[in-house]
Parts: C-alpha cells; sequence; structure tokens
C-alpha cells in the first residue's frame, strides 16, 4: 500500500516534469548564455567587475549566470559544474588558487567550452586565456610611492592575501623586492589570509600594537586597506602611518580623497569585466586570442583622485 | 489501521520525501537538472562531505557533536599530500586517515574520560588543528610541484562509469549500515545515545562507545580530507571550512536527533543529497548568490521544524 501509493505519486511527477520540460526548454530560446564563477560576491573588486560583465553581455544579447564560492575551493569547482549543466557556452572566473580549481578548467575542456581567467590566474592547461594584470610591476610600483611618500626609511608592515593565490604572492614579491633596495627601510610585520576587512582591522591593530612608529602598511586589497586604515585612525595615526590599498573601488578612492586613504591602484573592474565578455566573444567567433592580456592600471593618490572618481561617477 | 501504518511510514521518510519533491520540483523548472551530466555531477558534489556526514552520524547517534571534522579534513589532505612524493599513494592515504583517527581519539578522550561537553572540545580541537595544518604547510598549498597521476586520477576518473570518489561513501555506505544495524557495536551506539544511564546500567561501556564514535568521524573526516585533496590536486590548508555546519545540518535533515539515538548513515547521505541538490538547482535556475543562502537557511530551519512537528504527532 505505502509503497504503490509512493511510487504513483513518483510516477505522477515525473511524467508531469517530462510533459513540461520541453516547453520550459522553448520559452528560456536560443540565446547565448555564458556563466561566471568569481571568487568571492561580497567583495567590491568582484561586484564591480560582475557588473561590467552584465552590462557588456548585455550589448552582445547574451544572459551571464553568475555562481558563488566565497572562497571556498570546492564550491568553485561545483559551481562550474553546474554552470556546464546548465549549457552555457563559455565561462569567465576568478580562480581561488592556481591549482586547486584545476577541475574545474578540466570540466570545461571535456564539454569543449572555453573557460577565461580573470584577475588570478590557474595553472591548468586547460585555461583558454588569462585577462590578468601585471602584478609584479603594481607591486613595485606601490613600493616605490610608498618609500617615496615615508622618506626612505621606517618600518613597514604587510596584510597579505590569501596563501597559494599567485596574484598575491605575485604583488608582495613586487613590492619587498624594491623595498629590500632601500636599506632604511625594515619590514616587521607579515601575515596571510582571506580579504575581509574585518581582517585589515585586526591585523592593522596587531602591527601597531608591536610597531607604534609604523610609517606604512601594505594591503593586498582595499577591503583589507579600508579596514586597516580604521585602525590607523582610532590610534590617532592618521599621515603618520600611510596605508596602501590595491583595486581601485569606489569606496577606496573616496577614502583617498578624504586623506584616510594614502593609495589605491586603479584597476577599474567594471572595464576588466567587459574585456573579458570581450575576449570569450572574440573565442566563440573562432579568432586567436593568445593565452594572455593584460588590463591597464594606474596609481590613485590625493594628486588625482578627483579625476578617476569623477569618470567613475559616470559608469 | 491501514491509514495509520501508511501515515507512519511517510512520517519516517520526510528527508527521503523532501529530496524527491526537491528534484522533481527542479527537474519541472529546468530540463537541465536530471541531464545525466547533472545526476553526476551532484553525486560527485555530494561524494565528500557524505562521507564526513556519516562519520558525524556516530557522534551524534552517540549523543556528541564535533566541530572540528572540517579542520580535521583539511589536516588530513595536506598530511597525505606531504607523505606521498616520498612515501606513495598508500602511505599518503593512510597517513591522511591516521592523522584523522588521531584528533577523533583526543576528541574522545576528552570527551567520554574527561567529561568536558563535546560542543566545547570539538571547539577547541577546531582551532587547534587549523593552527597545526597552518604550521606544518607554512599556510601554502601543499603538492602544486605535482602529486602522483593516480592519486590526481582518483579525483577526476571514473571506475565504471561512476567517479571513484563516489565509490568510496557507496561502499562505505554500505559496511557503516551494516555496522551500525547488525552488530552489537552498533546496539551500543544506539543504546548510549539512546539513554546513558540506562546503557551504562544494562552493562554497556558507554564511555569507551563514546570516544569510539569519535574516531569513526575523525577517521572518516580524514578520508573525507584526503578525498578533497584529490579533488583539488594538492592539500589545501585552508579547505574545509564550514564543513562541520554542512555535516551536522545534513544529518539533522536526514532526521537525526541532536539529543542521541537516533539516526542512520542511509538518512544522514539523504540529508547531505537534500543540500547539495538544494545548491546545484539554485544554480541551475541561476538565483542570486545573496539569496540562495537566504534559501539554504530556511530549508535547514523547514526541514528541522518539520521534523519536530512530526515526532510531536
Amino acid at each position: 500500500m505505502t509503497c504503490s501509493r509512493r511510487a504513483g505519486i513518483a510516477a505522477a511527477v515525473s511524467i508531469f516534469a517530462a510533459a513540461l520540460s520541453p516547453v520550459l526548454a522553448f520559452a528560456q530560446g536560443g540565446k547565448t548564455v555564458i556563466g561566471v564563477a568569481l571568487a568571492q560576491d561580497d567583495n567590491p573588486l568582484y561586484i564591480l567587475m560582475l557588473r561590467g560583465i552584465r552590462a557588456r553581455a548585455q550589448e552582445l544579447g547574451w544572459d551571464v549566470v553568475a555562481v558563488s564560492s566565497n572562497e571556498d575551493k570546492l564550491k568553485q569547482i561545483n559551481g562550474v559544474q553546474d554552470l556546464i549543466a546548465r549549457g552555457v557556452k563559455g565561462v569567465l572566473i576568478s580562480p581561488i588558487d592556481a591549482v586547486g580549481i584545476n577541475a574545474a578548467y578540466d570540466a570545461a575542456a571535456q564539454a569543449k567550452i572555453p573557460i577565461i581567467s580573470l584577475a588570478r590566474g590557474s595553472s591548468s592547461a586547460n585555461q583558454t586565456l588569462h585577462v590578468a594584470i601585471n602584478e609584479k610591476q603594481i607591486g613595485a610600483e606601490i613600493a616605490e610611492w610608498t618609500a617615496q611618500h615615508i622618506g626612505g626609511e621606517g618600518k613597514v608592515a604587510m596584510i597579505l592575501g590569501p596563501s597559494g593565490a599567485p596574484a598575491f604572492r605575485n604583488l608582495a614579491e613586487g613590492y619587498t623586492d624594491v623595498m629590500a633596495k632601500h636599506p632604511g627601510i625594515k619590514i616587521v610585520f607579515r601575515t596571510e589570509g582571506a580579504l575581509t576587512r574585518e581582517r585589515g582591522v585586526k591585523h592593522a591593530e596587531d602591527a601597531l600594537a608591536a610597531n607604534p612608529d609604523l610609517k606604512a602598511i601594505y594591503n593586498s586589497n582595499d577591503d583589507v586597506a579600508l579596514g586597516a586604515m580604521q585602525a590607523v585612525l582610532a590610534a590617532n595615526r592618521k599621515g603618520k602611518t600611510l596605508v596602501t590599498g590595491m583595486n581601485g573601488v569606489p569606496p577606496a578612492l573616496r577614502a583617498v580623497k578624504e586623506g584616510n586613504l594614502a593609495l589605491t591602484v586603479e584597476l577599474n573592474a567594471f572595464e576588466w569585466g567587459r574585456l573579458g565578455v570581450d575576449m570569450l566573444d572574440h573565442i566563440l567567433k573562432g579568432e586567436t586570442v593568445g593565452k594572455q592580456v593584460f588590463i591597464k592600471h594606474r596609481l590613485v593618490d590625493a594628486a588625482n583622485v578627483d579625476e578617476v572618481l569623477a569618470r567613475i561617477g559616470k559608469n | 489501521m491501514h491509514r495509520r501504518a501508511v501515515r507512519m511510514s511517510l512520517a519516517g521518510q520526510a528527508p527521503l520525501i523532501t529530496l524527491v519533491v526537491l528534484c522533481a520540483v527542479t527537474g519541472l523548472m529546468t530540463d537541465r537538472f536530471l541531464s545525466p551530466f547533472n545526476l553526476t555531477n551532484i553525486l560527485v558534489q555530494s561524494s565528500i562531505m557524505a562521507v564526513i556526514a556519516m562519520g558525524m552520524t556516530f557522534v551524534i547517534v552517540g549523543g556528541g557533536f564535533d566541530l572540528s571534522v572540517g579542520s580535521t579534513a583539511a589536516l588530513s589532505g595536506c598530511v597525505a599530500a606531504m607523505l606521498m612524493p616520498a612515501g606513495g599513494l598508500a602511505v599518503g592515504v593512510l597517513g591522511g586517515v591516521a592523522a584523522g583517527a588521531a584528533v577523533g581519539l583526543a576528541n574522545g578522550f576528552v570527551i567520554a574520560m574527561l567529561g568536558v561537553n563535546p560542543f566545547i572540545t570539538t571547539l577547541g580541537t577546531m582551532v587547534l588543528v587549523r593552527g597545526v595544518v597552518f604550521i606544518i604547510t607554512g599556510g601554502a598549498p601543499i603538492g602544486d610541484e605535482g602529486l602522483p597521476p593516480a592519486f590526481i586520477a582518483f579525483g577526476s576518473q571514473r571506475l565504471f562509469g561512476v567517479h571513484y570518489l563516489v565509490w568510496v561513501p557507496a561502499v562505505l555506505l554500505a559496511a557503516l549500515s551494516f555496522i551500525m544495524r547488525s552488530t552489537p557495536y552498533g546496539r551500543r551506539v544506539y543504546a548510549t545515545g539512546g539513554g546513558r544511564e540506562a546503557a551504562f546500567l544494562s552493562g554497556v561501556p558507554v564511555r569507551r562507545v563514546i570516544a569510539s564514535t569519535y574516531v569513526w568521524c575523525g577517521a572518516l573526516a580524514g578520508l573525507a580530507g584526503v578525498m578533497l585533496a584529490a579533488r583539488l590536486q594538492s592539500g589545501q590548508p585552508t579547505a574545509g571550512e564550514f564543513y562541520e555546519l554542512t555535516a551536522i545540518a545534513a544529518v539533522v535533515l536526514g532526521g537525526a536527533s541532536l539529543l542521541g539515538g537516533e539516526g542512520t548513515p542511509g538518512k544522514s547521505v539523504i540529508g547531505v543529497f537534500i543540500m547539495v541538490v538544494l545548491g546545484n538547482a539554485l544554480n541551475l535556475l541561476n538565483v542570486d548568490s545573496y539569496w540562495q543562502r537566504v534559501a539554504v537557511g530556511l530549508v535547514i530551519i523547514a526541514a528541522a521544524a518539520a521534523d519536530r512537528l512530526r515526532s510531536r504527532n
């Protein structure tokens, strides 16, 4: 009795499903659907990047399906598999880690669809293209700027990104290589971890507690920098401890304008997202694009922040 | 009489019905859901959490609780990846599982022998073990230079059309269900979780039984960590964060009682499927990631509430 009733319900449901599914498939139409799997969904850089992706996709008449992972590697792999299951024509991904996400690239290759890395890159041979930034160069430029503005001497703290992500390693390497050339500058504090404002506050507090005369705090992105900035303001070190960020997200630009943040690097995440979609468009049309393209970057400090803010206001 | 019997047996199957309804509704809303690719996808996505949840079932049935499984999985994945280049595949896998069992033994000793609250004990080991992982790895992933090809293949290849990663929980499900249901040991676990005093008075060595459930849980979390390392092609010190919460939610969704004495490995696996299918469905339906969190939270509460209402009637 139990069995037959349950079986009956199951059969009815599956028949209903089978009858309806072609209708729904038809309703979805023949639009090109692309998948997006960024590393975080609550980070201003990625929020802006996703907006750029959506804006360009809309111009092309494409649909965008975005999955989130929030720095959980397995979740990102699973998300990409969900996208492939959904039948996307290509994937834009910002891999959390250079090796850990390779299974997602393999899955895309098996499904014969292109997979483009945005921002962070992968070591996978199946990475179709990397829309990258020149991290070492940027790290070096931040260091040069910092060294110049603290007069070539003093203590410096570094709040780094998640271990294992090559983007942040390269940034830090560019930075430390330049700092090593300044004998008066000493890096007295280094810590790695997730890119959150909360972490920025905490580690900057620790760094300042251990070194009250800290001259500068390097942060691997703006969110961490905004946290570190709060700690510096709370410690009454505004203008004495220079906080540098990276990415040029709107809240960081406003903080530069207010004089609370010393420096950020504008990567224009919005344009970055647009560029990713454009590259995917080229690839889907069968054009050759190489394995890597760089996006432009620009240091933003008090001298040029107004101009950048005015331009961003138009996006 | 017949009707009551139907209602009773249906009530016992609430998690399975939830899963079937979830699948049916999703299947109606997108034809991609029931595609062979996606069904395989769901099995692979469920595999690692299923192993953790089955271990958690032992602890929860025995009346305990384990928050340290995520950290343990990270530890075992890293230990396996560190041992493999020199010791080979078998040493790596066994070392990973042994590391997990050792964490479980420590948990079991403190909880059962010293009588410390399991929530606090395993909260402590969760943080402690994560620290150990960062210390032994220096915070960086292990195996960037490449793990044995056979291990990578274990994380991605199939045997008889089914991923190796899926075979592991499938075999374990059969074995652990047998142990829980049909051995004196299994009955002692249920007896201990169902009423510790009564079990003690009828001659069950409750302390040893409780300690043993944590060893199961740790060893299985360790095995899951090794599977995770194969999937991520590296030992990742940050892997497995929040897995403890997903595992506990899955076990409870499967109908186990947090008070102990109730639950089976099979039902916990159904709980894992509910969690995974829900995430998969929300992705396929392109639900905004912020709303996904709201939906997952609601489903956990709703399933637990439905279960309470059932047991009250």
